[in-house]
């Protein structure tokens, strides 16, 4: 995936805050990297709605949670029903959302809605995801790189890809260099046009190599982190159900699922009816994780996945077997996060590296 | 280390033992390793990174860490209460277990960190620590070490909030748990959460609702807190495995302090110790349900 | 269009077909869904009791009768539950049909030897309607069937009708224990059974259907029986909540059990890993 292709403008650090200001009054959701005005203490930043360019962190280490519950939320409701008698009636959920933009999203988890887009079209599609995403205009913000654990270039993205987004902002001395890739990210640059100072002033050289300089350093730090080969590793994964590579696996996992709750890919959900008084209640989809025990139980009892490197593995095969199978790429964009958050230290990166080199001998 | 490699080494080889839980270094700090041949021995370390408690694997519904024979398990002072804990609720037999303990002079927060102690890096577990060298142990390894700096961050945090209106309390309460995504590691990092099928998986009836809006995540933690009371060993594990950060620790000291007073009961790594929650005093205070 | 969104049906009749099995018989609310609606035999659907939830369970009526759907389900869980507690009148949701199908149409003119165990009956009761309403085009039918006790037998009005029937081959069999003293059929679980009827192999289908249990011990028989492994057709029944591909619920290996089945032949089965 190549960066941007769009001229580049020069968004300043104040014009960001003016471009925020002007998006909110103008009545539009703005999402962007943000503290929690709530929090005791510091804490890393999070994708969140925001009222005003002071909550910005764009400067903070990746968001702690992806973008993937603006489009798939972690609670949502699918419809509403109302007992009357023996009859039911039910009160549908809108389809089609408001517009929100997103400003500041890394490029792992904007590339993270295209792969997921595939499973949400494949046969029936889902217009709950579909409305939201079409809802949604998203500006990457080029990343520096996290630290050892990034490994999207091992999964065909980059630090500065544009996959799914509609613009690139990357710093330079100042503010940003602001690049449109599709007509929606070219109709809000439009829509605030004032803001952005074009190109071919006498600074635009030397942003523009500043930008080129800022990817580079992040193309080559995130090299650095892992080499594998996702088609030799599909291969292996999906000939070796039965290695015992799993059950040295499985027994650190606790079975908490935080890596799904953070991953940007992981899209599994449960539906569940819950009464919200008397004759009247909701149907709720949920995040679910294939981490868990219930999650393949039957209710006679029954559990196809009765321990946990069974379901370790599973987490490995949907990722890097199933899906590559099924819709011809990972799913994974390599953004670390299941290494940083599980409180065992397993290592997603290190696993992978561990099934190439058993792929490669 | 040497001391524990070669216990490691002669458990294993004598056939003690089928597997040694201890903590190796992984590519974010130290972490937990399973060693099941003498070889693999020197693998193992122990410095203030080994945060986690590694209790949690003796929980008997984890059967691949059963297939891999009789555990040894290294353990701190508070992982040898948590220990007692599932020996006092009939969740292990002392028998089944061979128990290393390491004196332990303080802990970092998370396994990333420096192994360096000082008073921003300290676990704030370690406060106030009554075991730094544990007694429900079958081998004791390592030297003592240093009392770790202070830090009573946890307890004056704790202190702020109950001093707090119970409506700004309420609210505090209201934007911490409005983050939970119900994914219960709180309850996967938990040595002492050992039910067989735990209350928020259970559907007839629906007890609490797994949806994650602020009714079922209330719902989950009030319920989870209640039935930690007097048993949570303070470890932090729930905490550290949160996700989404919602500080679990004040929580659950918050109710170890009101156990302390109301029923004069401290966690303790003496499994003979009955907790309050399974036992019953004439004297027991009632006024809670005044 | 909402996917999640169920259709509404009544229930227009509930059938008890053992102390711990009901069938309901369906039909939807909104006529235009109904003259819409149409499914082949092999495909599932998502039934719903509002405030309990969703299940997951085969047609057990046959496409052959269009004017209502019937589901047939065991005592189980928390919506099974709750279904047992709907009467004629009431009002349940729906979504489906779902999954592919038996290819009954590559079966004309052959023998079809139906084996089901237990509730197993459910999903191979569709197909054997199916092929009875339209007999002339296959050739033999036989039917093995076998429950714990004679009590636990499942459509014990159509086994009859079957029965009487000089063009369908009946065998019934209850577990040793399980019969009265009155029972005629065979005694034994159905995979013995199964090897002591020996239904030929010449131009012949099986339809298998059964708890794991039985399905994992009744195919290696019909192996030695001589059926080619894409002979033999069984459904598999891993828990679902969607149905349609995206919860991630159903996978076994590469496979979503919700899209490339529920219907599967043995050799379809023995390239899968063995979770289900």
């Amino acid at each position: 995936m190549s960066a941007a292709t769009g001229t580049a403008l020069f968004l300043s650090d104040e014009n960001l805050g003016n471009l925020v200001a002007e998006i909110i009054a103008a009545g539009r959701r703005l999402v962007a990297p943000a503290r929690d005005p709530q929090a005791a203490v510091g804490g890393s930043a999070d994708y969140r709605y925001i009222s005003s360019a002071a909550e910005l962190a764009f400067g903070d280490s990746l968001p702690r949670m992806s973008l993937k519950g603006f489009f798939l939320p972690q609670s949502e409701v699918l419809f509403k029903w109302h007992r009357k008698g023996a009859d039911v009636e039910i009160e549908a959920v809108p389809t089609e959302f408001p517009p929100q933009i997103v400003l500041g999203a890394r490029p792992c988890d904007t590339a993270a809605l295209e792969i997921v887009d595939q499973v949400m079209d494949w046969g029936l599609r889902d217009e709950l995801w579909f409305g939201r995403r079409n809802a949604t205009t998203i500006f990457n913000l080029s990343c520096p790189v996290e630290d050892a654990s990034c490994f999207c270039h091992a999964v065909d993205l980059n630090p500065d890809a544009t996959r799914a987004a509609d613009g690139m902002l990357t710093p330079v001395p100042g503010g940003y260099l602001v690049e449109s890739c599709t007509e929606k990210g070219a109709a809000l640059v439009e829509g605030h046009k004032a803001l952005f100072e074009s190109g071919d002033t006498g600074a635009a050289a030397e942003r523009s190599a500043a930008a080129a300089q800022y990817r580079a350093a992040a193309r080559a730090k995130v090299a650095a982190d892992l080499q594998i080969d996702t088609t030799r590793i599909k291969e292996w994964v999906g000939d070796h159900f039965d290695d015992e590579f799993w059950t040295a696996l499985g027994p650190r996992c606790n079975g908490c699922a935080a890596c799904a709750s953070v991953c940007p890919t992981c899209h599994c959900f449960d539906i569940v009816d819950e009464p919200e008084g008397v004759g009247h209640g909701a149907r709720r989809r949920n995040w679910d994780t294939c981490q868990t025990g219930v999650f393949t139980l039957h209710a006679s009892g029954h559990n196809p996945r009765a321990d946990q490197n069974s379901r370790f593995r599973q987490r490995v095969n949907h990722k890097f077997f199933i899906y590559p199978s099924r819709f011809g790429e990972v799913l994974c964009t390599g953004c670390g996060r299941c290494s940083r958050v599980c409180p065992e230290g397993q290592d997603l990166a290190e696993v992978l590296a561990c099934i190439d080199e058993l792929a490669r001998a | 280390m040497k001391e524990l490699r070669d216990l490691t080494r002669k458990l294993l080889a004598d056939g003690d033992a089928g597997v040694v839980i201890g903590w190796e270094e992984g590519r974010r700090g130290a972490r937990p390793a399973f060693i099941t041949t003498p070889d693999d021995a020197d693998k193992l370390i122990f410095d203030a990174r080994c945060v986690h408690n590694l209790a949690n694997y003796l929980n008997p519904r984890k059967p691949q860490v059963k297939a891999l024979g009789k555990p040894a398990v290294v353990v701190k002072g508070c992982d040898a209460k948590a220990v007692a804990g599932l020996l006092r609720e009939a969740q292990l037999t002392r028998d089944r277990v061979i128990l290393i303990g390491v004196r332990c002079g303080g802990v970092v927060q998370t396994p990333e960190m420096p192994a360096e102690l000082t008073e921003a890096t300290v676990a704030t577990r370690c406060y106030g620590c009554d075991v730094r060298e544990p007694k429900l142990v079958d081998h004791l390894v390592g030297d003592a070490r240093p009392e770790p700096p202070v830090t009573a961050a946890l307890d004056r945090r704790i202190a702020e909030l109950d001093a707090l209106s119970p409506r700004e309390r309420w609210q505090f309460w209201t934007s911490q748990l409005a983050k939970c995504t119900r994914c219960h590691a709180c309850r996967q990092a938990c040595p002492l959460c050992h039910c067989e099928r735990c209350i928020t998986d259970k559907t007839q009836p629906q007890w609490i609702e797994s949806s994650s809006h602020l009714r079922g995540n209330f719902a989950w933690h009030l319920t989870r807190a209640q039935h930690l009371a007097g048993r949570c060993v303070g470890c932090g594990e729930c905490e550290r495995a949160c996700p989404v950060g919602i500080p679990l620790s004040l929580i659950n000291r918050k109710l170890q302090l009101v156990v302390k007073d109301l029923f004069d009961y401290t966690v303790t790594d003496d499994p003979e110790v009955p907790a309050p929650i399974g036992a019953y005093a004439v004297d027991d205070k009632q006024e809670f349900i005044e | 269009m909402n996917i999640y969104q169920p259709h509404l049906m009544n229930v227009v009749a509930v059938i008890d077909e053992t102390p711990d099995t009901r069938t309901l018989r369906l039909q939807f609310k909104d006529p235009e869904v109904a003259a819409a609606f149409a499914f082949k035999a092999g495909q599932f659907g998502e039934y719903s009791v509002f405030g309990a939830g969703e299940s997951t369970f085969c047609m057990a009526s046959s496409p052959t009768r269009p004017e209502f759907i019937e589901a047939s389900f065991k005592l189980a869980g928390k919506v099974t539950n709750e279904l047992r507690q709907l009467n004629v009148g009431d009002t349940m949701g729906f979504r489906g049909p779902y999954g592919n199908t038996f290819p009954l149409e590559q079966w004309e003119g052959k023998n079809v030897v139906f084996i089901a165990g237990g509730i197993g009956l459910a999903p191979v009761r569709c197909v054997i309607w199916n092929v009875l309403d339209l007999r002339d085009k296959f050739g033999d039918v036989t039917i093995i069937y076998g429950a714990r006790s004679v009590a636990d037998l499942v459509y014990k009005r159509e086994l009859e009708e079957w029965a009487g029937r000089s063009d369908v081959k009946l065998v019934t069999t209850v577990d040793p224990g399980g019969e009265t003293p009155d029972w005629k059929g065979e005694v034994g679980f159905v995979t013995p059974v199964v090897e002591k009827t020996a239904p030929s192999v010449d131009n012949a289908v099986v339809v298998l259907c059964g708890p794991p249990i039985v399905v994992k011990m009744t195919l290696p028989v019909l192996a030695k029986l001589g059926f080619a492994d894409d002979q033999v057709y069984t459904t598999l029944e891993n828990r679902m909540k969607c149905g349609i591909g995206k919860c991630g619920r159903c996978n076994i290996g590469p496979v979503y059990v919700c899209k490339d089945g529920p219907v599967f032949t043995a050799a379809q089965l023995k390239g899968l890993p063995a979770e289900y």
